[in-house]
């Protein structure tokens, strides 16, 4: 009996093991569609974020690193972009799909609803929408490997 | 075997809490500077420069021109007549929805709805077009796409195309789907740097009334400052924009409208014998139009200008006049007033 309960549980863990395996091929640095910014995504008490982690231009005309100027939270207007958190809350859904987070576009100070699919190892499909899917937009980022040095 | 099996339990809740640790300790971003794509991918441009205006997935708006003279010329047996509307009023749906929404291709289809009232209700009238207009009105219906395909980091390529029904149709008396006229645009450009791309094409369009050929500039360029930019498809459309903040935009400039619109003999306004005529309209609005975010996503746009008429001729049937100089069946000259127009718009992330 107890070789069995220990055989159900190591089987129980191999599965665990696999699925996290699966929901954290997410996790990696990512280089959106525009080529502008590059975020890190990383996990959290079972929830993935992403974080700005380079900028093609990371200054503003006064030569000072950017900040979350269009926020609509006067607030935060002076929040360094570098280092913002603009994903937020994803969960892995299964089928190499994450959900039921959001996306904050800096360029607007506008926050999406977002989903992402993993259409392979490489590469997200990112998609902003506003209620429902068909009113959005897909941005495909590529997964980059820091070079070594 | 009972004891190994126990180790990697251990091992793997340990290696799973590890994993859930919060990674956002400081770091030295730096590093994210020397990279490459995974996989060997491969860059493309993006089909906007910084604060371009957003992209209009709904629009529901209202077009309306003060009071201004018609002087329309004689048709058949109809007499000629000056006549005054007291309005122009008239609806304008679009809706257009990225289906295809990928970094190596955009496609978006779209779908229009306009219509445009006459009001004459100072005089009465005679000659058959003012009674056509001031009974039916004009309306257009149509699809359109825009494909977006960059072919590298610094270049693309846009196609766009439209099929409308022009006319004096109503819903329940339509017009044949062979009248639908034709439009389409084809842009090879280059993208400078995120605040500039610009192209040189050729388009088929009925912004002058009937359909003609011409060369096409398109130029999208915002200044350094990021206050003031250039929003151009010459010659259809130019504006000089001001970007006061994310959510608030205005713009100066002008835009080319028109079409062919066919009118029928609908309820004998016209001569016996006179049916399926070609109204080309033709005009300029200069315009100053000031957008706005309300909420989200959810956009107002205002504009105001002068509607400039160069030409509201009709023609016994549809042809391909080009540039060259066949007479109309009829020659009309239209004063020009003041308009506004305000719509309500959902816009694209």
């Amino acid at each position: 009996m107890k070789r069995f309960i220990l055989l159900f549980l190591a089987q129980l863990l191999s599965l665990a093991i696999f699925a996290q395996t699966e929901s954290d091929a997410i996790l990696g640095v990512w280089e959106s569609g525009s080529g502008k910014a590059r975020v890190k995504i990383d996990k959290a008490a079972e929830k993935f974020t992403g974080r700005i982690v380079w900028l093609r231009e990371p200054n503003n005309d006064e030569g000072k690193p950017k900040t979350d100027k269009n926020n609509p939270d006067e607030k935060l207007r002076s929040t360094p972009l570098l280092g913002y958190r603009m994903l937020r809350d994803f969960q892995y859904k299964g089928e190499k799909t994450w959900e039921e987070g959001t996306i904050y576009d800096p360029e607007n100070g506008s926050t999406y609803s977002c989903t992402i699919k993993m259409t392979d190892e490489n590469t997200l499909d990112v998609r902003g929408f506003i209620g429902v899917s068909l009113f959005g937009r897909t941005d495909v980022w590529k997964r980059v490997q820091l070079k070594k040095k | 075997m009972k004891k190994g099996l126990l180790l990697a339990l251990i091992f793997c809740s340990v290696a799973g809490f590890a994993q859930e640790t919060d990674t956002t300790a400081v770091e030295d971003f730096s590093m994210y500077g020397e990279v490459e794509l995974g996989g060997g991918g491969k860059r493309f441009c993006t089909s906007k420069v910084f604060d371009l205006s957003p992209n209009k997935l709904i629009s529901i708006g209202y077009d309306y021109q003060s009071s201004y003279k018609l002087n329309l010329g004689a048709i058949a047996s109809g007499p000629a007549q000056e006549i005054t509307t007291s309005n122009n009023y008239g609806l304008r749906i679009a809706a257009n929805v990225p289906v295809i929404s990928k970094t190596n291709v955009l496609l978006n289809i779209g779908a229009t709805y306009w219509d445009n009232f006459y009001s004459f209700d100072k005089e009465t009238a005679v000659n058959p077009l003012a009674r056509s207009l001031q009974k039916y009105g004009l309306r257009t219906m149509g699809l359109n796409f825009t494909l977006f395909k960059p072919l590298n980091e610094k270049s693309f390529f846009i196609l766009n195309g439209s099929g409308d029904l022009n006319g004096n149709y109503s819903f329940n008396d339509f017009q044949p789907l062979s009248y639908t006229k034709i439009s389409a645009t084809g842009i090879y450009g280059w993208k400078k740097h995120d605040r500039l791309m610009y192209g040189f094409g050729i388009a088929r369009s009925y912004r002058v009334g009937e359909a003609n050929y011409f060369p096409v500039f398109l130029y999208n360029y915002t200044f350094k400052n990021r206050k003031w930019g250039v929003e151009t498809l010459f010659p259809a459309k130019a504006a000089l924009r001001r970007t006061f903040n994310s959510r608030t935009l205005a713009f100066f400039g002008y835009e080319l409208e028109g079409n062919s619109y066919l009118i029928r003999n609908r309820g004998n306004e016209f001569a016996p014998g006179i049916d399926n005529l070609e109204l080309r309209r033709g005009e300029l609005r200069v315009r100053c139009v000031f957008e706005r975010s309300i909420k989200d996503f959810l956009w107002v746009s205002i504009q105001a200008g002068w509607r400039y008429n160069y030409r509201f001729n009709v023609d016994e049937k549809e042809f391909f006049r080009g540039f060259g100089d066949d007479p109309y069946l009829a020659t009309n000259k239209l004063t020009n007033p003041l308009f506004v127009n305000f719509s309500i718009n959902l816009v694209s992330p």
